[in-house]
């Protein structure tokens, strides 16, 4: 009896132990140098009209090659989300429909998250490159925004026929229209889509969607579609940690 | 009187149950908590990406996957531990047991469903796939194999044991 007592004892105890070197192991984590200061934007409001583009990419918090046009939220966020993304993936519009929409409203538009889109079209989906080149296109005269969401709603339909020029042309005016086409048709995007799936590649990115998360020098890749409520605690700790 | 032999074929695979699945229990938990990686992030940080990957089999309510997400890897490490003193062997053998079957299901059901996620067993990017599947197959059957045999060698008198009187 008194040695099961014993053994008992010493159970409790090497746990408490273990618990305590493990809460007393986690150090606290240095702040982050941030990059220059930025007003937020969105890719509705990167008014570019110039048929020629610019393709320059940025930096920010030691995420490199960001395409501005595709990117939102001020530079100097505590936190970095990455999504790459498919546009003929289903769980893909299931998180752009359900959570980024989201996190755009609560935490880009605050200045607490920096949030990029990156381009992962998947061999297995036919058009979903194409798809990109049409949002990529539409997001550098400024419509990033209504394309990426008439994309997402009508993806049932276009992934049936092919047709994203209707879907896209839908939620453009015809002067948009034809740049927008001008640009698919040059292929002038192509370099930055497969830009990012090369950083995809390098994550790596095995399905999609997946976010990868920076904050206080550490990333945090998550793969697959997330409730806004249970995001919402992750960001909370990233914002919050010191 | 049965007879009792130190080490018969039973008490191998006991052993060989404590000792696996308390290293995978015990490595389970610290790596969700440390994420395994070096500066470990805030415990916080550690928990709630954890409660991404629970919510991410689309099995549980989101309060509940918090409590599961803030409580299993304690827990975890708890059950190894107490897998490794082995007292009492048969209720904690038959409490892992039942955690690896509630494991086994969820990625079974995943993997079904085609659902795009990573496992989250060790908090690693690791894709729920196949392997997955016969990984955790693998260590229920060892799980079942260590509670039923400790539960039949209880029946045995320990051969260690002073012999009984006549």
């Amino acid at each position: 009896m008194i040695r099961r007592l014993l053994l008992g004892f010493a159970t409790v105890l090497i746990f408490a132990a273990l618990s305590g070197m493990l809460l007393a192991a986690l150090p606290p984590q240095k702040s982050q140098t941030t990059n220059t200061a930025a007003k937020p934007k969105t890719s509705s409001q990167a008014k570019s009209a110039d048929p020629a583009p610019v393709l320059t990419t940025i930096s920010v918090a030691g995420v490199n090659d960001i395409d501005p046009a595709k990117a939102f939220g001020s530079k100097n966020a505590p936190v970095v989300m990455e999504i790459f993304s498919d546009y003929q993936c289903p769980a893909c519009k299931q998180l752009y429909t359900a959570t980024t929409q989201k996190v755009l409203e609560n935490y880009v538009n605050t200045g607490k998250v920096y949030l990029i889109h990156r381009d992962f079209p998947l061999p297995m989906h036919a058009y979903s490159r194409l798809a990109a080149s049409y949002s990529r296109a539409a997001a550098h005269i400024g419509k990033g925004d209504e394309v990426e969401q008439a994309i997402f709603q009508n993806q049932e339909k276009w992934e049936m026929t092919g047709d994203i020029q209707g879907t896209v042309a839908a939620v453009l005016s015809p002067a948009e229209m034809r740049k927008v086409q001008a640009f698919v048709d040059a292929r002038t995007f192509e370099p930055l889509i497969e830009k990012d799936r090369q950083l995809g590649l390098a994550v790596p990115v095995t399905q999609t969607p997946t976010s990868v998360f920076h904050a206080n020098g550490q990333t945090y890749p998550y793969a697959g579609s997330v409730s806004y409520d249970v995001l919402k605690d992750f960001l909370n700790q990233l914002i919050g940690q010191k | 009187m049965m007879q009792s032999v130190p080490f018969n074929y039973r008490r191998i695979i006991i052993w060989l149950g404590r000792l696996v699945l308390a290293g995978v229990f015990i490595y389970a938990g610290y790596a969700k908590i440390t994420m395994g990686r070096s500066p470990r992030p805030p415990l916080g940080v550690a928990l709630t990406f954890f409660e991404m990957q629970v919510a991410s089999y689309q099995i549980l309510p989101h309060q509940a996957s918090r409590l599961v997400a803030h409580t299993l890897p304690f827990a975890e490490i708890a059950l190894g531990l107490l897998l490794l003193i082995g007292w009492p062997l048969r209720l904690w053998a038959t409490v892992v047991t039942l955690i690896i079957a509630g494991f086994f299901a969820s990625v079974v059901r995943a993997y079904a469903l085609g659902l795009p996620i990573n496992c989250g067993c060790f908090a690693k990017s690791e894709p729920l796939d196949g392997m997955t599947v016969l990984r955790d197959g693998a260590l229920l059957l060892l799980a079942l194999l260590m509670t039923v045999f400790a539960f039949l060698e209880a029946r045995r008198p320990h051969p260690w044991s002073a012999p009984a009187k006549p």
